[in-house]
């Protein structure tokens, strides 16, 4: 979502700050505090009828999004769900409708700050003002959720962590113990290696953006966030050495991810990681959906290790919400139904119902009954000094693609490297100076 | 379909030999089952293969993958799809508009084949493969303009613009298939009616569409596929849940992050279905639409 | 009905009376306009306008959502430089000939092998024609799965003792687009056969008699009598089939949408990425435009060649 910072006012300094204030300040600080009740639970404005156009396609969380709406008594709403892809392939057609969808779920990145400069988004400020649902949110969410004019377009409804996640069954069986040091990192994926366990599951088949998981990391463990969102600014090229260091590291890697790799989606790769095939997998806590219900309550997850220490910690965590459109003919419904789709009961309900270990924007959510999983990944981001979303949340979409056939390439030809990363450069210039 | 290539043969055909007089030669048939029996299985292993995931429980797919043979026995899948995948409500609106569409489509191509076919329109082979050429854009591309167009009619969002859209769609191809069809009718015909005194419209309703038949089972049954199987369209113009065909919904039940593959395996099978039956059924029709027309 | 395409004179059409041709050219009755002008209306309106508006977007920078800014042809110049567009425009190829070869050649010889009938010939049709009524996404759904690593398809290599070929099957830049070839084709070969099937029961079969009489072999009097008759098919087969092959996407997005790093993008979907996932709809419009013009050429050069035999 930064990459359009050159061309949007909101500055780089305002989002840089944001993501600094996210770290040991906190996002969540504020959690264990007593829920507000508050929240827009029909109580003004909203009549008549609202339209909810979803892009949620997981089976639980679709169902927990359903449930939310049918608890709503302030308008009457029709929730629609459409499939992720073409939701964004018809994201225009909706906003631009002189009939839209009052309100749309999405996230906050450079196609919200392009919507919003063209005025297509709806000012959701009052939500951000005085007793409003959003007033509380960190300054983070603020600044994530704020367009080019300074007026908030977005509202942000859940996020999640990505780390290494692993079975501590499995870990047990095999006699190891998760790394703390990136030496004890290698060290265990030699032993694993040793005893016939594929170290590192992924999946870059049919979704090739889980190759930025890694690269991501990397990059944040060795160059530090602010780089890392330069880089994908546009400010830095993609031939640097820095970002040599990172693919080298990377490369390192390689002799230990699951040869089927290339073969699979990121869902297909957690299937070896259930049958103990495969050790362990850096993924987002949606993961947790992939593996069989009993198997659940046996995850666990540890934070990359640290490779250099002067570099300040850093964990991606992408945000979703929702935005509604200018256009909308009923706004007050619009306001009045996001208010209520981010309290902290809804936040509180969603996640539960949703099952995917996803964490609440609300700071006066409750979080004392979710899992332990859920409650660490909590401490994590609440201990870590940088927060980055994802490789395509933090610049663009069309930046991913590049990464996708650089990456895969790579993964599948390390010794290329040079040309790799001069035609992922090229690539890059394109997308950034259209 | 296949009908069309008995018109241009048509005038052959006539008094041609009756069907009863194809050889047989049984010394062949004894390594025609030896090499289609292997075929046929592997040609179904897919669809077997798809029965298998179908009947499986989520968590034996999760813990043992996709690719093993079933562990489990679980109607889970199928209870699912039709339970919370609105799969029943979809395909009541897939067959809505494939119905519509089909049969909107096929009636205007047949008038235009007939004016192109049987009258002197100046430019009529341009207009032709125009309207053919018409079928050749890759609708990906027309995917904005179309919402717009859908859009300042007032018609987004309804089954009404997507019927619409797959008739335009269609046309072209249709009309070229049907044109061929209406070309090979042997002329005494015409000249008879038209000494009785019969106008092009009476002649197009009592003998050009009986002749056409087998034809028009033929598109139907292609047509019906085409705009059963489309995904493109129905995303472009429809956007409220309660009105997305079979596809969209199929493509709903498989997740962003994780897909209940029993699940969708299940509607898969739900989905072909009707375009099964569809198929069968028309294949006896224009099978013995064949032999009609040869008689005539 | 290819005759009937390459009819431009019907005056001088063997065996029909010239004169009321004559006739009738002169007055097309008011209905009969009519007839063409609404359907031709109709496609005008729903195909060639939004069609003529997006090949103005070729001609232009647009993300889809600001301003359409024009660069004139600044778009074809970035494709002629583009190695994923040489790549896609190569794959193109390969799957026209590929997708159309291989369906046409196995289809025809089904037809050929199951015209006749007998015990089973039914069965045996109606399991090869079953493919077709799956969706398209659906088919690169279920042979994403046939082919993954520990799947159907390498195991069954495994099985008949020629383990050595197993390979990931849709990650292997070498022969991941030939493994969507094949799923393609099996969804299309039903198809093709049913055609043959309708066209070689329309075969004078007693030319086919004759020749035998004389002394004609199984594969002489196939190509020599019923490819002649089959002409008609050939036609539609061949409409058929470059409208399907170029328009190819559904399988392909479902399978390996464009990967491993884009070395099985056909024009299609390297078109859907550029205009949807990344929001170059300019640059999408001039893909398109290079996909209609391609199109139109295949139909246009095989038109003229069959015009030309026919006279």
């Amino acid at each position: 979502m930064f990459t359009n910072l050159t061309t949007t006012p909101v500055t780089r300094r305002q989002l840089l700050l944001g993501g600094a204030t996210l770290g040991a300040a906190g996002l969540l600080s504020a959690c264990v505090g007593s829920p507000r009740q508050q929240g827009g639970s029909g109580a003004s404005g909203g009549t008549g009828t609202v339209t909810l156009q979803s892009s949620i396609q997981d089976a639980d969380p679709k169902a927990a999004l359903e449930a939310l709406v049918a608890g709503y008594t302030g308008a009457k709403v029709t929730l629609n769900s459409v499939a992720t892809e073409q939701f964004r392939a018809q994201l225009t057609n909706y906003l631009r409708s002189s009939n839209p969808p009052d309100v749309l779920t999405w996230y906050a990145g450079s196609v919200a700050r392009a919507y919003a400069a063209e005025g297509l988004l709806l000012d959701v400020s009052p939500l951000w003002k005085g007793d409003g649902a959003c007033a509380g949110y960190s300054d983070a969410l603020r600044n994530l959720s704020t367009d080019a004019d300074g007026k908030q377009i977005f509202v942000p409804q859940n996020y999640y962590w990505w780390s290494v996640f692993y079975k501590k069954s499995a870990f047990q069986e095999w006699g190891v113990q998760p790394p703390t040091t990136w030496d004890e990192f290698h060290a265990l994926c030699e032993n694993l290696s040793g005893q016939g366990v594929a170290p590192l599951a992924n999946g870059i088949g049919s979704t090739p953006w889980m190759a930025s998981g890694w690269f991501d990391y990397l990059d944040l463990r060795i160059n530090g966030a602010q780089y890392h969102r330069e880089l994908l600014a546009g400010e830095h090229s993609f031939t640097d050495p820095q970002v040599v260091d990172v693919m080298e590291e990377y490369r390192r890697l390689i002799p230990y991810f699951d040869r089927n790799m290339a073969s699979y989606s990121a869902q297909e790769a957690a299937t070896p990681v259930a049958q103990n095939q495969v050790a362990m997998y850096l993924v987002g806590a949606f993961a947790t959906g992939y593996f069989p219900e009993d198997q659940r309550e046996d995850l666990d997850f540890f934070s990359v290790p640290v490779i250099n220490d002067s570099v300040p910690t850093a964990e991606e965590a992408p945000t979703d919400g929702f935005f509604a459109a200018a256009r909308t003919d009923n706004p007050e419904g619009a306001l009045d139904l996001l208010s209520y789709l981010v309290s902290p009961e809804a936040q509180q309900q969603y996640i539960e119902a949703s099952k995917s270990s996803n964490l609440p924007t609300s700071p006066d959510v409750d979080t004392s009954s979710f899992s332990p999983l859920v409650q660490k990944g909590i401490q994590l981001l609440n201990e870590t000094q940088e927060i980055t979303q994802f490789f395509n949340r933090d610049s663009s979409d069309a930046l991913q693609a590049t990464a996708d056939t650089a990456l895969t390439r790579f993964l599948a030809q390390p010794d290329d490297l040079r040309s790799i990363l001069e035609e992922w450069q090229r690539a890059a210039e394109g997308v950034f100076s259209s | 379909m296949s009908a069309l290539t008995l018109g241009a043969q048509q005038p052959q055909a006539v008094g041609a030999a009756p069907p009863q007089r194809r050889r047989r030669r049984p010394a062949r048939s004894p390594w025609l089952h030896v090499v289609m029996v292997p075929v046929t299985l592997l040609w179904l292993s897919p669809i077997v293969f798809v029965a298998f995931v179908a009947v499986r429980s989520f968590d034996d797919i999760a813990a043992r993958g996709l690719g093993a043979l079933p562990a489990s026995f679980s109607l889970e899948g199928f209870s699912t799809a039709f339970a919370d995948g609105g799969v029943l409500r979809a395909l009541g609106n897939s067959i809505t508009v494939t119905a519509f569409a089909v049969l909107a489509s096929l009636a205007l191509s047949a008038c235009a084949a007939y004016a192109l076919s049987r009258f002197a329109i100046p430019g009529r082979r341009t207009i032709l493969l125009t309207m053919l050429a018409g079928n050749l854009l890759p609708p990906q591309i027309l995917l904005v303009p179309v919402a717009a167009i859908c859009e300042s009619l007032g018609i987004a969002d309804t089954r009404l613009a997507l019927v619409v859209v797959q008739v335009g769609f269609g046309i072209g191809f249709y009309t070229f298939v049907l044109h061929g069809f209406m070309r090979g009718l042997p002329v005494e015909v015409f000249e008879a009616a038209r000494l009785d005194g019969a106008g092009a419209g009476r002649i197009f309703w009592q003998i050009v569409l009986p002749l056409s038949r087998p034809s028009l089972a033929a598109l139907a049954a292609l047509a019906t596929t085409w705009v059963f199987n489309d995904l493109i369209w129905a995303m472009t113009v429809l956007r409220t849940e309660a009105k997305f065909p079979i596809t969209a919904a199929l493509l709903n039940l498989q997740g962003g992050y994780a897909s209940a593959w029993n699940v969708v395996a299940a509607g898969s099978l739900a989905a072909a279905v009707p375009t099964a039956i569809v198929f069968f059924v028309f294949q006896k029709q224009f099978v013995s639409g064949l032999l009609v027309g040869t008689n005539k | 009905m290819s005759a009937a395409l390459a009819d431009v004179e019907p005056e001088v059409a063997p065996g029909r009376p010239p004169e009321p041709r004559r006739r009738r050219r002169g007055r097309v009755p008011l209905l009969v306009w009519v007839f063409l002008l609404v359907p031709l209306v109709v496609e005008l309106f729903w195909v060639f306008w939004p069609a003529g508006n997006s090949f103005s977007l070729a001609l232009t920078r647009w993300d889809g959502i600001g301003a359409a800014e024009p660069v004139g042809l600044q778009n074809f110049l970035d494709l002629a430089a583009d190695p994923i567009f040489r790549t896609a425009l190569v794959n193109n190829v390969v799957w026209a000939v590929g997708f159309g070869g291989l369906s046409v050649v196995v289809g025809l010889s089904l037809a050929v092998a199951l015209n006749k009938p007998g015990p089973l010939v039914g069965l045996y049709r109606s399991a090869i024609y079953l493919p077709m009524v799956v969706s398209l996404a659906v088919t690169g759904l279920f042979w994403r799965v046939m082919y993954q690593p520990g799947g159907p398809v390498n195991a069954a290599l495994e099985v008949v003792g020629l383990g050595s070929l197993q390979r990931q099957w849709l990650a292997d830049p070498e022969v991941a687009l030939g493994a969507v070839l094949v799923a393609a084709v099996w969804r299309q070969v039903g198809y093709i056969m049913v055609l043959y099937l309708a066209g070689l029961k329309s075969c004078d079969a007693t030319l086919e008699e004759a020749a035998a009489v004389d002394g004609a072999g199984a594969w002489q009097r196939f190509w020599r009598i019923v490819m002649p008759q089959l002409r008609g098919v050939n036609m539609v087969v061949f409409a058929v089939t470059v409208i399907d092959s170029l328009r190819t996407f559904d399988i392909v997005w479902a399978m390996t949408r464009g990967g491993p790093y884009n070395e099985t993008q056909l024009l299609s979907t390297y078109m859907f990425q550029q205009a949807f996932t990344t929001g170059n709809l300019g640059y999408a419009s001039a893909i398109a435009v290079v996909i209609f013009a391609l199109a139109i050429g295949f139909i246009i050069t095989y038109l003229a060649r069959q015009a030309r035999t026919e006279d």
